[in-house]
Parts: structure tokens; sequence; C-alpha cells
């Protein structure tokens, strides 16, 4: 495990300026996007199994593509502990469905949620644009991957967690300290293995080795992360440190994602993971015109 | 001498204020005052807390519990001053959670007078946490123990460590061992199943043997005031007494 000593000792990367690249879209700085949930398991923590079946989760693809998602990002492994997914039962969820989400969508820019090197290689194969290791490169091979098919990366940080484990008691000194440290070295990484600049993303992954305490205070500090320059990635939908602020099950966490949504967009997030992706697209809309980036959609009352 | 000894567990949820809004496990929280109320009973010279940690060390005992590791909101505690010369503990030097939760339920406790913070290495031998109880037990002030220690954090699915079908018989018999105050089985626990387990207690409550054994010839009388893994932790809360 690195230690903060070496990650202070290795450069800080610096983000040049310029539009995120996923496949072949350039997406400007200014633009907040939606990257639209869609679990190949049957045991993912909210509406499980809704996608297991092949052919249901197409209609999902096609829904969320109808409601304004620029990307999708697929996973085929839940984040909590259970039953062993193996790499080849990995590749049997993701891999037919990226082909024929492909077929239908040719511009859609796919995004895999895996933190293996083989499920990573083969939706990269199938057409995949953008690899998120949202356990923070516990499989140093997945950048290696990215490189060698000019896709994208995420950056994240899971503290001291280990894959599909959750936090046990997890401590930081300074946690929005650690995040930046992590995600950066993992960023100079990622550049050295030879992914391009304009396409690495960085992630503080909510939750993931984090309590709720944590989630939040690295939340509401964002802003250290988006100071840098490289895109960030908020995926808080539903997860539980909304549950636990709120005193809500999982079923009941919309307003909640859309406030910390809110507060990302407006510290400068770039890229958020939802699961209500019409909900979240006006969140964005609202913050991006709060902030002077984005005209309304029609605005006569008073004006006429 | 060791005069009493007890054990509690070290969740952070232990903490008032780390659980935010509601108060969780308060019948938790109640048998470890009542723990320490009885261990404080008996006008120790001193109470010597003993808690797992990466290393066997003698903390400072005026060390003040910072949990703002796991709850940052909750804010760094205002330290005083540190007088000329001395040196201070700072954030890189903050007390390993076992030792700042037994801190914590002594000063909750009202607690004013000496206390040694000792922290054994996690991956401590059996004999060497014995020896070290050993040590403990010959210090000379009549001392009370306040040993903390979590059982397997792997009792159930929802557990932070997952489900393990082996804690909870591991943990049934560190806990039959403790009703019986049979020091001997404490000893003999396999500190690699206590490992897997995530069981973090084992080198304190080999220590607490060590310390008892040492004290006396037979077996302490026990008390056992909670014990179950609401959360997938095992928490155990016992008081032990050495004096026949």
């Amino acid at each position: 495990m690195d230690d903060v000593g070496a990650a202070r000792s290795e450069p800080r990367p610096r983000r040049p300026p310029g539009p995120l690249r996923l496949g072949g879209r350039e997406f400007p700085p200014e633009r907040a996007l939606v990257m639209a949930i869609v679990n190949r398991t049957p045991d993912s923590f909210y509406r499980p199994g809704v996608t297991w079946d092949e052919d249901a989760a197409l209609e999902r693809v096609h829904a969320i593509v109808a409601e304004g998602a620029d990307l999708l990002d697929v996973g085929g492994v839940p984040a909590k502990p259970g039953p062993e997914v193996t790499v080849t039962e990995e590749i049997r969820r993701i891999v037919p469905f990226i082909e024929r989400v492909r077929a239908a969508y040719p511009d859609l820019v796919i995004s895999v949620d895996t933190w293996r090197h083989e499920p990573a290689r083969a939706a990269c194969e199938a057409g995949a644009d953008l690899l998120n290791d949202t356990w923070s490169a516990w499989d140093p091979k997945v950048a290696d991957v990215a490189a060698e098919f000019a896709v994208g990366l995420v950056c994240s940080h899971v503290g001291v967690a280990l894959p599909r484990n959750r936090p046990h008691r997890a401590a930081f000194a300074d946690v929005a300290a650690d995040v930046l440290d992590r995600v950066l070295l993992l960023a100079g990484r990622a550049l050295a293995a030879g992914v391009e600049a304009d396409r690495i993303v960085i992630d503080p992954a909510h939750d993931f080795g984090k309590n709720t305490w944590h989630s939040l205070e690295v939340t509401g500090r964002l802003g250290e992360l988006t100071a840098t320059g490289w895109p960030v990635l908020m995926s808080a939908s539903r997860k539980d440190f909304v549950g636990e602020t709120l005193g809500v099950g999982v079923d009941d966490r919309l307003a909640g994602t859309l406030a910390a949504t809110a507060v990302g967009a407006w510290l400068g997030a770039r890229v958020f993971r939802a699961h209500d992706v019409a909900a979240t697209r006006q969140a964005l809309d609202m913050v991006a015109s709060i902030k002077g980036e984005r005209p309304p959609a029609r605005a006569t009352r008073g004006l006429a | 001498m060791i005069v009493r000894a007890a054990l509690c567990p070290s969740p952070p949820l232990l903490a008032l204020g780390v659980t935010g809004q509601t108060v969780v496990l308060p019948e938790l929280r109640d048998a470890c005052e009542a723990a320490v109320a009885w261990l404080l009973a008996a006008a120790p010279d001193a109470v010597t807390v003993i808690g797992p940690a990466t290393a066997t060390v003698a903390w400072p005992p005026d060390g003040v519990p910072d949990l703002s590791m796991h709850a940052p909101a909750l804010g760094r505690p205002a330290r005083p001053p540190a007088p000329a010369g001395a040196g201070s503990l700072n954030a890189a030097t903050a007390l390993p959670l076992s030792l700042a939760i037994g801190a914590h339920l002594l000063n909750a406790a009202g607690y004013l007078g000496p206390r040694v913070l000792q922290s054994v290495a996690e991956s401590a031998s059996p004999d060497a946490c014995q020896d070290l109880g050993r040590d403990l037990a010959a210090d000379a002030p009549l001392t009370a123990l306040l040993v903390i220690g979590d059982g397997s954090a792997r009792r159930s699915a929802a557990a932070p460590g997952y489900l393990d079908e082996r804690a909870e018989p591991f943990d049934t018999v560190v806990e039959q061992a403790v009703r019986d105050g049979d020091l001997t089985a404490l000893a003999a626990l396999d500190p690699d199943l206590a490992r897997d387990l995530l069981a973090a207690g084992r080198p304190a409550w080999q220590v607490m043997a060590g310390a008892l054994a040492a004290t006396a010839p037979v077996r302490p009388r026990t008390r056992i005031l909670y014990s179950d893994a609401p959360f997938g932790v095992a928490y155990l809360v016992a008081t032990l007494n050495p004096t026949p």
C-alpha cells in the first residue's frame, strides 16, 4: 500500500486546459455530464436485478439516452461483499451487452465499471470508451489497458479498502487531503503508462473505504479536487451516506442525492454517475444556469 | 497487582456524537459505563488501559481521545497548551482507537487519578502478550485493568468484514472463556484465526490473561454485562475479579 510520503514525493500532475475527450466526443469544460448506471448484476444495492435480463438492460439504455444521459456506465459486479464473481462471469455479464449497446448507439460514450484488467480489456475490445475503476488501481494493469486502447480512465480513492470490502472503522487524519494525494498519484501513473491526459477523470469515490462523515466532508471540500483542473466524477447516487445523513432507505434518497449533486456541480465536478437521469440532468442544468454558464430554456416573464 | 479487570469493545460509535442525531446501542453504552464504574469502585491506585494497535507502546497518559479521524465534522478536541520543553500529542500521534475509547470511558466516568495507556501490537504473539501482562501486574500500585478488545467483525453478511462461518464459534469460545475465568483458554486463542476473523481484541485479551494469571492462582470471578454483534462486529463487556 502506498504511503502519503510516496505520494508527496511524486510530481503532482497538472491537467492541461481543454475538453474531456471520451470515445469520439469532446466535452467542453463547462458542460456537466450525466453518467447513467446500468448494472448487469442480480444483486446491486438499488433495484437489484432490474437490468439483469439483457433485453431489460437494453430497454433501460433506450430510456436513459432519451432522458439525456451523456455516458452509460455498465457494471457486472456489485461493490458490496457477496458471492464471488469470477473474471469469466464478469465478462459474460458485460461484454455481449456492450456489443449490443455499441451497435445500437455508435456514438454513446460507454464506461465500464470494473477493477480487473481482463474484463477491462474485453470491454474495450467490445467498444468501451472509459474504464471506471472504483477500487483505486487495485490492479495496476487496468491503466495499461486504458493506454493500449486509448480509452479513458477513472482514478479513484478507497483509503485502505480492498475490492468489495466495506470500510471497517475507516480513519483519516484529513480525508480530503488523502483523496487528493491518492487520485493525483494515480493520474500521474496513468500518464506514465500512456493514458492520454484529456481522457483522465478523478473520483473521490463516495463511501468507498469511507464512512458517512468522510463522504460528507469530501463533498463539502470537492473544490479542492476540482481546483486541480482534472475532471471530477461524482458518484453519490442513492448511496448510504445520503441515507444515513437523512435517515432514509435506498428508495427515498433522490432528494438527498440531488442536493449533494447540486453542491458538487456548484463546486465544479464534471461527471455525475446517477440512477435518476432526468432528475439529475435537471439539477445540473439548474446549477449551470445559476452559475451563468447556461441560458434559461425559455425566459419571457417580465420580458414581454 | 491487579485488583480488578473489565473488558470493553472499541467501536467508534460508542462515543456520543459519532452516530449523529440518533443514540445507537444505549444498552452497550450502559454496560460499558457499569463495567468501568465497577472497576473504579475498588478505588485503585491507578488504571491501566490495554488495547490493540499497530505497535506495543506506552502512550502519554494525558493523551486526549480524538475521534475526528472517524467523524471529521466533530472537530478536533481542544488541547491544553503543552508545558515548555515537553513534547505534545499532535494529530500524527493521536491515540489509537482502542486507547482512545478506553480514555473516553474513563473520562466519562470522571476518573481523574493516575492512568497508563498501553497499546499491544496487533501482531504480538500470545507469549509476548502474556509477558506484557505479567510485567504490568508486577508493577507496584494496586491497578485496575481496562481491557479494550473486539471480537470478530465477520459475524454476518451485513458485517463490515462480511460473513465468515467460523466467526460465531470463535466468539463463543472467547465469551465462554471469560465467563469461566479460563485464562488458559484465552491464552490459547489462535492469533492467525483471530486475525482472519478480524477479532482485534485477541492480543489485549492475552495481555489480560497474563496479568491476571500473575496476580492470583485461582480463576477470576466474572460477569458478562453484554455480548452481542448487532452490526456484525462482536462486542463483549465483562468484569473479572481476581481477588478470592
